[in-house]
């Protein structure tokens, strides 16, 4: 319920493209005024704005229960002394009392839920545009630093949030209040108090403008700190195998000395602004004396005037002095907001065309047609490829390392898309289709063995909850991971609290393999899906394989020449073109590259 | 709470003297009042300008005082703040980096993250206000007290009453608090998990179209820490307002006293107000300190967690620095991972003369990799021993042992940072020649030439920018750099299409004249040429001879045999 609020909310956010990111190549709007964030992070509270008011009313009564306590106790005293009934007084004390009290921790109590669940708010809506970005960016962050961003520069905004907002809300009340007694007591002197404060604002302004930088600098600081962080903890095997836990240590020193240098000179420098305002408001406060000490003796001022009024100056410096403490205190969370609105101005992943096709029982005809693409624009990784796979054929790629195979699949799946050239299934340009749609139609076993700290059940349906555990069982079976599955202590409720660490890595490749023979998709890609699994294993797999694929369209990368030697078509890649295509026996009659392969792996 | 003073004791310097300026700045506090009203009362009032200036200058220097000697206390504070955060961030990281990875996967990554981070910032914040406080808690506490004492002795009972309602009441905060705090790191820790696993495998997440699955994990942990904050904030408001209405009850009961006493001691009861008040006003500063101070308390038990964690690993007090050349012996070896009760290795003898090249054999989970992990003591045999020249190498310098043993694995993990900077890694003084060399026997030299920028060509995390053959090629590149003696290859050349690993192959060999290699693969092709294989079967050696001897006598051997040349 929430969540679809924040999705809302996010979408709301000024500057953010509408329908995500059909303005392509527009350059992003990066708001680096404090205003501009403060005003869109407004944006993001709208859900909650209900709890603001509520903080605002409960402010009020604190504030109206604390002036009122003491009127009471006065007049119970005077009572009392005059011997008159005492008890009606001493009833309605207690009664502010024991109100302040549940006033008080109201207060608390909302101002804790609200702060908490704006951070769950903003966390959420940022997790959420971060699914939507594309792999480019993941590609060129370090996790780590990501990561600081969801809790660290989350929660600086809430608990600056939760901190200040009553202690902000009740300083202006009474700034208000004594504003207006001012005023009311004498204009004039009013004004010549305001240009005190005009003083401290600007000066305020001043230091902020040079300290906000460096606050950003403190918050990116400790996003590479995390980053370092989360990269040599999660690297601590290659780290100890190369004894680099000195050299390490070294790096995550200089990170740690730049933060800790940073923060303390953003603290120090920020910190200038409350005894300055002191200075300032006592400067005015001898200023205001004097003239109006002046204004008395030309009798223009009654010396009670001048004095109740200089008595509300100091009261009326003390919520000042306090509400610029805050403002400063602010920049953390708003250093914080910038780097999170930096993610959200990232231009996601583009968006379905409004009148994109549905995929519904494709036959799996995929058509490369002079296909250019770089990672970066550059150096053209896949150059000029031309390719038809008809449906329901078994297409194996073969080639040098970085030839570029699994860049031809990431163009299949759409985590990038071509930079000239088009790729076509059954007709339709991929990016005609919903690109939700696309992504079921293909059931992949990547490179990479990705396992998540969840139950072995909960991995191998991944992507596919409606499975049963029959279908469970049967696609482990298929992938021949049913026998270690069945050794473990829970067997398909194990849960991989290491994210499959704690398994070799064929057995992670046999949990993948089994995730995609469930997605029953009708496209089957595997990437070096089987490299790590032994050869009786393998053999098992890939006749079940077999079965599972038969009639789709299929496309493998394989080194093992065995495995792929009965695909209907072979394609052999290098430098990024398309060199030969043939079938086993037609590849290795021509006496080219897959005929010296095919030498190299069967010559031993 | 004696880690925290630990670490602020380290830097009793700044610490002292940000107190000695807060002392400064608190006294010209002191004065501002009196000098106001006395502009107010012989300036103003007497219409007397003179006065006025007199007071006004003489209040404007204790203020510029006072402004001078805030502004460098916070510099003080804040350095030594800091400084307590940057120690603790160090030392927490040093720690970690002298765990084993048993520990490591205890204490899990994700929670480390969050304590250096985090946690460390949760004591930062308590550190900050404590210097603060820590001259006008006591200050203001002692004053109402002796107030008290002396100036109204009858009160002495109703004061005793309501600090002991107020220390019992903030005994009932850290007792009730503290877990909640702890609960909350705790599910900070579980949100950074699964960002991280998000952020691991996204590519996987993408493909199988489960962002809503990811969505739906990061909004359950989301929810959960949203849920353990607000129980902890909640716990938090009760106790402050408490100790206010405590005060606050006893000035209604004095009120009441004094009217049973029919209003004859009414200065008695104005002043009585008066100091309650002012006590109140010290019990206040001092439960907002206690507050950060048990979310402090909480973080600084995480902290020390990792700070006093035994590594489970433990270090030879006088270890034996033998002359490694390669020569490893397996006697009798058994392991079980910690936390598993089933053995990943059984039994286990076998041993190696320098130069001589293993291959290990055996089906997927059989404990290949696992033997070889030993070796460089990744993790210690749990029954047997294993030595490397003569020595066991529990009892071997670690460092000497681990430099002179080089594993490049199948899963390349690359750093962020240049291609120099991940084969340095190998060895911080490799010339640019001896790099070459690497990379040359790694077939890496096409690599390098392919990439913009060359050897200083940056790499993403994980080295996501390049393939699965080329990380497995650099990470080779890095391992050989190294000059091991004992080079263990994992399947790492298992992302190369056949001729190039042929290529590499057959560069290894002729460079492994003279080290020891243990040669990990699936494939029969690969290991048949080394000088003795070991077949491995779920742990157990099922037998350590030639190819020949081996397809002879071992039947699990033919049987693999059999699959990959009859394919």
């Amino acid at each position: 319920m929430a969540a679809s609020n924040l999705a809302a909310g996010a979408a709301n956010i000024p500057g953010k493209h509408p329908g995500g990111g059909r303005r392509h190549g527009q350059p992003v709007q990066k708001p680096r005024d404090m205003k501009g964030t403060l005003s869109r992070l407004f944006q993001v509270l709208k859900g909650d704005r209900k709890g603001l008011v509520l903080i605002l009313i409960f402010a009020v009564l604190s504030s109206a229960s604390g002036i009122f306590s003491p009127l009471i106790i006065g007049q119970a005293i005077s009572a009392i002394s005059n011997g008159n009934a005492v008890l009606t007084f001493i009833f309605v004390l207690l009664g502010i009392y024991v109100g302040y009290f549940l006033v008080n921790l109201l207060q608390g109590i909302i101002s804790g839920i609200f702060s908490q669940r704006v951070t769950y708010r903003i966390r959420v809506g940022l997790f959420r545009i971060m699914t939507g970005l594309p792999l480019k960016f993941f590609d060129t962050k370090q996790h780590g630093e990501l990561m600081s961003r969801l809790t660290n520069d989350v929660d600086n905004i809430s608990s600056t949030i939760a901190d200040s907002l009553s202690q902000l809300l009740s300083s202006l009340f009474s700034m208000i209040g004594i504003l207006i007694v001012m005023i009311r007591l004498s204009l004039p002197l009013t004004l010549v108090a305001l240009i005190g404060t005009a003083a401290i604002v600007i000066f305020t302004r001043l230091v902020t403008k040079v300290t906000r930088p460096l606050f950003v600098k403190q918050q990116k600081d400790l996003g590479l700190l995390n980053g370092q962080v989360e990269e040599t903890i999660s690297g601590i095997f290659i780290v100890k195998s190369f004894s680099r836990e000195k050299a390490v240590t070294q790096d995550f020193e200089k990170l740690n000395e730049n933060l800790s240098k940073t923060a303390t000179e953003a603290q120090t420098k920020s910190g200038i602004i409350m005894p300055v305002a002191n200075v300032i408001n006592n400067v005015s406060f001898v200023a205001i004396s004097v003239l109006s000490a002046t204004l008395a003796v030309q009798g223009m001022l009654s010396v009670g005037l001048i004095t109740s009024f200089l008595l509300y100056i100091r009261q009326f410096s003390r919520p000042f002095v306090e509400i610029s403490n805050i403002y400063n205190n602010f920049q953390t969370a708003i250093a914080g907001a910038e780097r999170i609105f930096e993610i959200l101005d990232t231009t996601p992943e583009p968006a379905d065309k409004p009148d994109a096709l549905p995929v519904k029982a494709p036959k799996g005809d995929i058509t490369f047609t002079d296909v250019e693409f770089g990672y970066n624009p550059e150096k053209m990784i896949l150059k000029g490829i031309n390719l038809h796979v008809p449906a329901g054929t078994k297409v194996a790629v073969v080639g040098p390392t970085g030839a570029g195979k699994t860049t031809l699949i990431n163009l299949l799946t759409r985590f990038y898309d071509v930079n000239a050239g088009s790729v076509t299934l059954d007709g339709h340009d991929l990016r005609d289709y919903r690109l939700a749609d696309l992504r079921k139609a293909f059931g992949v076993v990547l490179q990479d063995t990705v396992l998540f700290a969840e139950s072995v059940r909960y991995n191998i349906a991944y992507g596919n909850e409606g499975a049963t555990i029959e279908d469970i069982k049967k696609a482990a079976r298929i992938a021949g991971a049913d026998s270690f599955i069945e050794r473990m202590t829970d067997g398909y409720d194990t849960v991989l609290s290491q994210s499959g660490a704690e398994l070799s890595h064929g057995e992670r490749q046999l949990l993948t393999i089994a995730r995609a023979v469930l997605s029953n998709a009708p496209i089957m890609i595997l990437d070096e899906a089987t490299s790590s699994v032994d050869t009786l294993t393998e053999k098992k797999i890939q006749n079940a394989l077999l079965s599972v694929t038969e009639g789709r369209t299929s496309l493998i990368i394989a080194h093992r020449l065995s495995t792929i030697r009965d695909a209907d078509l072979i394609i052999v890649i290098a430098d990024g073109r398309i060199v030969e295509q043939g079938t086993h026996d037609e590849l290795v009659a021509l006496g080219g590259r897959y005929a010296a392969m095919h030498e190299a792996h069967v010559g031993e | 709470m004696a880690l925290i003073f630990s670490y602020i004791k380290k830097h009793i310097v700044t610490f002292i003297l940000a107190v000695a300026f807060l002392v400064v700045e608190a006294v010209t506090d002191i004065f501002q009042p009196a000098l106001m009203s006395h502009i107010v009362d012989d300036g103003v009032t007497r219409q007397d300008t003179g006065a006025i200036i007199y007071y006004g200058v003489i209040m404007l220097i204790i203020a510029g005082i006072g402004a001078a000697s805030a502004v460098i206390r916070n510099i003080f504070s804040t350095r030594h703040a800091q400084a307590v955060a940057k120690d603790m961030r160090r030392d927490i990281y040093k720690k970690t980096q002298s765990l084993s990875l048993e520990n490591i996967d205890k204490i899990s990554p994700a929670s480390i993250i969050t304590r250096i981070t985090n946690d460390v910032s949760q004591v930062q914040d308590f550190v900050t206000g404590f210097t603060r406080i820590i001259f006008k808690a006591p200050i203001t506490t002692i004053s109402a007290i002796v107030m008290i004492v002396t100036q109204t002795p009858w009160l002495v009972p109703t004061m005793l009453i309501v600090i002991a309602i107020s220390v019992f009441i903030m005994f009932l905060n850290i007792r009730i608090g503290y877990p909640k705090f702890a609960r909350m790191q705790a599910k900070i820790d579980k949100l950074n998990h699964v960002a991280r696993e998000y952020l691991t495998g996204v590519r996987v997440v993408k493909a199988f179209n489960a962002s809503k699955n990811e969505e739906a994990r990061f909004d359950r942990a989301s929810d959960s820490l949203k849920n353990a904050g607000i129980s902890a904030m909640r716990t938090m408001a009760v106790f402050g307002p408490l100790i206010n209405l405590t005060v606050n009850v006893s000035i209604v009961v004095l009120l009441w006293l004094a009217h049973a006493q029919g209003g004859e001691h009414i200065g008695r009861t104005m002043a009585s107000i008066n100091y309650m008040t002012q006590m109140l006003f010290s019990l206040n500063i001092i439960s907002g300190i206690f507050n950060r101070a048990i979310r402090a308390l909480a973080s600084s038990e995480r902290i020390g967690e990792i700070l006093h964690e035994e590594p489970a690993q433990k270090m030879p007090d006088r270890p034996l620095t033998p002359d490694i050349r390669g020569e490893v012996v397996f006697e009798n070896v058994s392991f079980a991972y910690p936390g598993s009760d089933k053995n990943a290795l059984e039994n286990i003898s076998f041993s190696c003369k320098p130069g001589q090249t293993i291959g290990i054999i055996g089906p997927t989970g059989s404990g290949k990799s696992t033997l070889t992990y030993l070796i460089p003591r990744f993790y210690d045999a749990g029954v047997g021993r294993v030595s490397v020249d003569g020595a066991d190498v529990t009892l071997t310098d670690t460092n000497i042992l681990r430099s002179r043993v080089g594993t490049a694995a199948q899963k390349a993990l690359l750093f962020t940072g240049t291609i120099r900077d991940n084969l340095l890694w190998g060895n911080p003084d490799a010339t640019d020649e001896e790099i070459n060399t690497a990379l040359k026997i790694a077939d890496g030299l096409s690599i390098i030439e392919s990439c913009d920028g060359g050897l200083d060509a940056v790499i993403g995390q994980g080295g996501v920018n390049l393939s699965g053959g080329q990380k497995q090629r650099l990470s080779l590149a890095r391992t050989l750099l190294k000059k091991p003696k004992i080079l263990i290859l994992d399947d790492c050349t298992s992302a190369l299409d056949a001729t190039t690993e042929a290529r590499v192959l057959a560069a290894l060999r002729e460079y492994s004249k003279d080290i020891t290699v243990l040669l990990i693969s699936q494939r029969i092709s690969t290991v048949r040429r080394a000088d003795k294989i070991l077949c491995l079967d779920n742990g157990v050696v099922q037998g350590f001879d030639t190819h020949k001897n081996l397809l002879a006598g071992c039947g699990e051997y033919k049987a693999i045999y059999e699959s990959q040349i009859g394919g």
